[in-house]
C-alpha cells in the first residue's frame, strides 16, 4: 500500500509538473502566430516519398524547394521560370529552353543545363508519377541551353515541364527526397517525419523574396487540423464543407474554387457481347442511346447538387476542365426538365405501362450507377442524381463498390468518377480513342474521329494560344464534340470547392483554380502570401 | 542449463513464426484486390497508361507472385528488406524511425494501462459489491466499448483545447527546429496519445484483476487469514497481490498486441508519427516490402512480450519452474 501511495503521489507530482510546463508552451505558441512574418497551417498529408520532383514532389502546385523551366500563373498560361525564351520546332517535337544564368541552388552552385538534363533523365527513369513517356531524349547544347525531343509531337509537354522542379546533380542521391536542395523561393529547414516541416524563404532567390520567412506546415487529419484550428494554434486549416459553417475567431472560411470534378462517365456502346482484354464486359444498351445521355445532362439542376450535396460549396461542371484556357464556355447547358423530356421523347423513349420508367422496344430504360462507398460526397452525389433521373422516367439503380469492382463494371455500367488535372493531357486521356477501355479514362469506349482529329492537333500545335482553341473544340465545334449538345459520353455534374479556415489578415494572393487534390495546390504561390 | 535449453527451443519456434507470417502476410496482401499502381498513383495528374505500365516495370509488378516472393525472401534473409513503395526508402529505415516513435509512446500507454488496470482492478475486487466498486465497474465497461479514436478526440477537445493544458497533437512542439526542443517537451506531447491509449486499454486488466480478487477474497485462506487476525493490509500483501499478480502480468504482456494495434487510431487523431499509421498506409496502398517489413518486426516484438512474461512467472511464483513449461 505504501509503495501504492508513493506511485500515486509521483504521478500527481508529474502532472502538475508537466501541466505547469503545458501552459508556457502554450503561451509561446501563441506567440509564434503573432509574428508577422510567419505562419503555420495544415493542409493534410505529407507527400511520404518526399520532396524529390523526380519522383513526383511538386507535380500540382509548386516545388517551393525547387525551380522549374517554366511555370503557370494563376490564369494557368505559361510564363518563365528559370527559362528566359523557349523555341518549340515546326512539328512540335524538338523543344529548345535558355535558361537564366543568374539561378544559384542554395548550396551556392550555379543551376545549369546539366542539371536540368540530369533531372529529367533521372525523372524519366523513376517509375513514378512523373510521365515522360514522350520525351526521347534532352541534351545540353552549352551551358545554359537545354534541348529536348520527343518521340511523338505533344504540345501539352509543356505541361509536364512546367511540373518538374530542377534537382542539383551533385547533390542527388536516393536520400534527396529528405534533403532537398534547390533553386526554388524557399528552403525546407526541418522535416519530422509524420508531422511537420519547416520551410524558410531563401533570402538568395532570383525573383522576389518571399514575404514569409518562416512556414510550418503541419501533417494532420482534417479532424484533427480542425480542433488545431480552433485552439487558435494554426493561421491556415484544410477543411471540409461539414465543418466550413463553425464560426472559428480570427478565421474565415474560404471556399477555393477548383476542377476537382465529378461526373459521369456512360458506355456509349451497345452490349455486342464484346469483352475486355480481362473479359470484363462491354457496353450497355440503354446509355448507348446519345439521347438518354442528353436527357440526363439537361435534366440534372446542377446547381441544386451544389447547394444540397456541396452546402453550396462547389461549381456546376460543364466539361472536365471548366476555367481553364483550354476549356470551352460552350459547353453550357442550361437545366431544362421539358428539354430532357423531349429529347428522351423525341428518340422514342416513352412510358407505355404506367409504372414511371420510359421503354423502348421492350427495353426499359434503366441502368446501373456504380461509386466509390468510401467516399460520403460522391454516395450523395449518386442518390441525388439518380432521384432527378426518376423525374425524368430513366430509372438509375445505384451500387456502392470499392474500386476493384467498379474495375470490372465501369465498361458497361455508369460511374461517378473524379478528375480535374491542370493539364489538356487529361482531355485527350478521357476522349482519344487510344485509351478505350483501358484504366479509369475512357471506360465508356468513346472515340470519335473528329474528336481524335482536334486532340492531335491540338498535340501538334507548338503555339499554346492555337493550341487551346483546338482543345475547346473537342468540347465542342458548332457541330459536334463531346459536350452535351454533341456525343456527351460523360455528364459532368460538379466542381469541388476546396475551403480552408485562413486567419484574418493572411493573404493568400490570387489563387490558380485548384487541381484535383486539394492540399499542396495552395501553397503554389506561397512566395506571394503576405499579412495586411 | 535448462533455461538456455528452453530460450533456444522459443527461439526457433519464432523463426517459424516469422517465416509463416511472411509467407501468409504476402500471399494475402497480392490476392487483396488493389492495385498498387492505381494507389499510388491517385487522380489528379494526368498519367498515360504507358507511363503505369512503367511503373508496375519498376515495382516488379508484372512478375508471378512466386517470383516476387523468392527474390524478396532470398533477400530479406541477408537482412536487405527492399525498398518502400510509397516511402522510396529502404524498409528498415523507414520502420527504424516510426519505430522510435511508437516505442515511446506505446511505453508509456502500457505502464499507464498496466498500473491503473492493476490497481482500480484490486480496489474493484476488495470493495466487491460496494458502490465504489460499481461506479469504477461501469466506468471499465463504458471505456473498453469506447473506441479509441473517439476518445482521443474528447481528450482533445477538453484538454487541448478548453483547458490548453496539452498540445494538439504532434510529437513535437510546432515550428521550433529539433535542437531546440526539450525532453521534456516530448514528454509533454507524448501524454495524452498516451493517456488516450492506456485508457482505451486498461479495462481489460482491471475487469480481469477484479475477478481473480473477488475469487481470492472469497477463498478459505483469506477467510482463514481474517480469522488469524491478520491486518487488513497484511492481507493484502501476503496473499491477494501474490496472487493476483500472475494473471495481471500475463494479461498485461498479451495487452502488447492490443496497444500494438490501438495506437493505429491515437496516431491518426494525435497526427503523432508512428508504426501505426505506416502499416495502415503500407496496407491500403499495396506497399508489400513495407507491409512484410512491419510484420516481421511487430511479430519479433509481441514475441518478446510473451517471452518476458514467461520468464517472470518463474521469477514471481517459484511454483512455476521453467522446465514445467518445457513439459507442457
Amino acid at each position: 500500500m505504501g509503495r501504492l501511495k508513493f506511485t500515486l503521489a509521483g504521478v500527481l507530482a508529474i502532472t502538475i509538473l508537466i501541466t505547469g510546463c503545458g501552459k508556457g508552451e502554450n503561451e509561446k505558441n501563441q506567440q509564434i502566430a503573432r509574428n508577422k512574418d510567419e505562419i503555420v497551417m495544415a493542409i493534410g498529408s505529407e507527400p511520404e516519398g518526399g520532396f524529390d520532383p523526380c519522383t513526383g514532389w511538386g507535380r500540382y502546385g509548386s516545388p517551393l524547394f525547387q525551380s522549374t523551366l517554366v511555370k503557370t500563373d494563376k490564369d494557368m498560361n505559361i510564363v518563365n521560370d528559370i527559362a528566359t525564351n523557349y523555341t518549340v520546332s515546326e512539328d512540335n517535337t524538338v523543344w529548345v529552353f535558355d535558361i537564366r544564368d543568374d539561378a544559384y541552388f542554395t548550396d551556392g552552385e550555379k543551376v545549369t543545363a546539366d542539371d536540368v538534363v540530369f533531372t529529367f533523365n533521372t525523372a524519366k527513369n523513376s517509375g513514378s508519377i512523373v510521365d515522360l513517356t514522350s520525351m526521347a531524349s534532352v541534351w545540353a547544347i552549352d551551358e545554359d541551353t537545354v534541348k529536348f525531343t520527343l518521340s511523338y509531337p505533344q504540345s501539352a509537354f509543356i505541361y509536364t515541364v512546367a511540373g518538374t522542379g530542377i534537382v542539383p546533380e551533385h547533390l542527388y542521391s536516393e536520400s534527396y527526397g529528405e534533403n532537398p536542395v534547390g533553386s526554388g523561393p524557399y528552403v525546407l529547414k526541418q522535416w519530422d517525419k509524420g508531422q511537420q516541416i519547416i520551410l524558410e524563404a531563401n533570402e538568395n532567390y532570383y525573383g522576389d523574396i518571399p514575404n514569409i520567412k518562416k512556414v510550418t506546415i503541419l501533417f494532420m487529419t482534417e479532424d484533427s487540423a480542425f480542433v488545431a484550428t480552433k485552439s487558435g494554434q494554426l493561421d491556415l486549416a484544410i477543411t471540409t464543407s461539414n465543418y466550413a459553417d463553425t464560426n472559428i475567431d480570427g478565421m474565415k472560411a474560404v471556399s477555393l474554387k477548383s476542377i476537382d470534378n465529378r461526373g459521369i462517365t456512360l458506355p456509349v456502346l451497345p452490349d455486342s457481347g464484346e469483352k475486355t482484354k480481362d473479359g470484363y464486359k462491354i457496353g450497355n444498351n440503354v446509355t448507348s442511346d446519345v439521347a438518354v445521355r442528353r436527357a440526363l445532362s439537361y435534366g440534372i439542376d446542377r446547381n441544386a447538387l451544389v447547394d444540397s450535396v456541396l452546402n453550396g460549396y462547389g461549381t456546376p461542371a460543364y466539361i472536365e476542365c471548366d476555367g481553364m484556357p483550354w476549356g470551352s464556355e460552350n459547353a453550357f447547358v442550361e437545366y431544362d426538365v421539358e428539354k430532357a423530356k423531349k429529347i428522351l421523347e423525341d428518340a422514342g423513349w416513352v412510358d407505355t405501362n404506367g409504372d414511371g420508367i420510359r421503354e423502348k422496344n421492350g427495353l426499359n430504360c434503366e441502368f446501373k450507377l456504380f461509386y466509390n462507398a468510401g467516399d460520403s460526397v460522391r454516395q450523395a452525389l449518386s442518390v441525388a442524381v439518380s432521384q432527378e433521373a426518376e423525374e425524368l422516367g430513366i430509372k438509375i439503380v445505384l451500387e456502392g463498390a470499392s474500386w476493384d469492382i467498379i474495375d470490372k463494371e465501369m465498361y458497361s455500367s455508369a460511374v461517378l468518377m473524379g478528375w480535374g488535372a491542370q493539364n489538356p493531357l487529361e482531355t485527350y486521356l478521357l476522349y482519344h480513342s487510344d485509351n478505350v477501355a483501358k484504366d479509369y479514362y475512357n471506360p465508356e469506349s468513346y472515340t470519335s474521329d473528329v474528336v481524335d482529329y482536334y486532340i492531335n492537333s491540338a498535340m501538334m500545335e507548338n503555339d499554346t494560344e492555337k493550341a487551346n482553341e483546338l482543345w475547346k473544340k473537342v468540347q465542342w465545334d458548332g457541330s459536334t464534340g463531346v459536350s452535351t449538345e454533341g456525343d456527351c459520353p460523360w455528364v459532368w455534374l460538379v466542381n469541388v470547392d476546396h475551403i480552408y479556415y485562413i486567419r484574418d489578415g493572411l493573404d493568400i494572393g490570387e489563387q490558380k483554380i485548384h487541381p484535383h487534390g486539394h492540399a499542396w495546390p495552395i501553397v503554389s504561390n506561397l512566395e506571394d502570401w503576405k499579412w495586411e | 542449463m535448462k533455461i538456455l535449453k528452453y530460450t533456444l527451443k522459443k527461439f526457433i519456434r519464432m523463426i517459424i513464426l516469422i517465416v509463416a507470417v511472411t509467407i501468409s502476410s504476402f500471399f494475402l496482401v497480392t490476392a487483396s484486390p488493389i492495385d498498387p499502381v492505381q494507389s499510388y498513383v491517385e487522380s489528379g495528374v494526368a498519367v498515360s497508361s504507358e507511363q503505369r505500365e512503367e511503373i508496375a516495370d519498376y515495382w516488379g509488378l508484372n512478375d508471378t507472385k512466386t517470383e516476387r516472393f523468392k527474390s524478396w525472401f532470398t533477400k530479406a534473409i541477408k537482412g536487405d528488406m527492399g525498398q518502400s513503395l510509397i516511402y522510396r526508402r529502404p524498409v528498415l529505415s523507414v520502420i527504424g524511425e516510426k519505430f522510435k516513435a511508437s516505442l515511446v509512446l506505446m511505453a508509456m500507454a502500457w505502464i499507464i494501462s498496466g498500473v491503473l488496470g492493476f490497481t482500480l482492478g484490486m480496489v474493484m475486487g476488495i470493495f466487491n459489491g460496494k458502490p465504489v466498486d460499481k461506479i469504477i465497474k461501469s466506468v471499465c465497461i463504458f471505456l473498453s466499448s469506447t473506441p479509441s479514436f473517439w476518445l482521443g478526440m474528447v481528450f482533445l477537445i477538453v484538454f487541448s483545447v478548453k483547458l490548453a493544458w496539452f498540445p494538439i497533437g504532434l510529437s513535437v512542439p510546432i515550428g521550433v527546429s529539433s535542437e531546440e526542443v526539450t525532453i521534456f517537451q516530448r514528454m509533454h506531447h507524448a501524454i495524452l496519445p498516451a493517456l488516450t491509449l492506456g485508457f482505451a486499454s486498461f479495462s481489460n486488466i482491471a475487469l480481469h484483476t477484479r475477478v481473480k480478487i473477488k475469487e481470492i477474497m472469497d477463498s478459505d485462506y483469506v477467510l482463514f487469514a481474517k480469522a488469524r487476525g491478520e491486518s487488513f493490509l497484511n492481507i493484502i500483501n501476503r496473499h491477494i497481490i501474490r496472487n493476483a499478480i500472475i494473471p495481471a502480468i500475463t494479461l498485461q504482456f498479451a495487452s502488447i498486441s492490443e496497444i500494438f494495434g490501438g495506437s493505429v487510431l491515437a496516431e491518426q487523431v494525435f497526427s503523432y508519427t508512428g508504426l501505426g499509421q505506416a502499416t495502415v498506409e503500407a496496407g491500403i496502398r499495396g506497399d508489400i516490402p513495407l507491409l512484410l517489413g512491419i510484420a516481421i518486426i511487430s511479430s519479433i516484438f509481441v514475441f518478446f512480450g510473451n517471452f518476458i512474461a514467461d520468464i517472470l512467472y518463474n521469477t514471481l511464483d517459484p511454483r512455476i519452474r521453467i522446465g514445467g513449461i518445457e513439459n507442457e
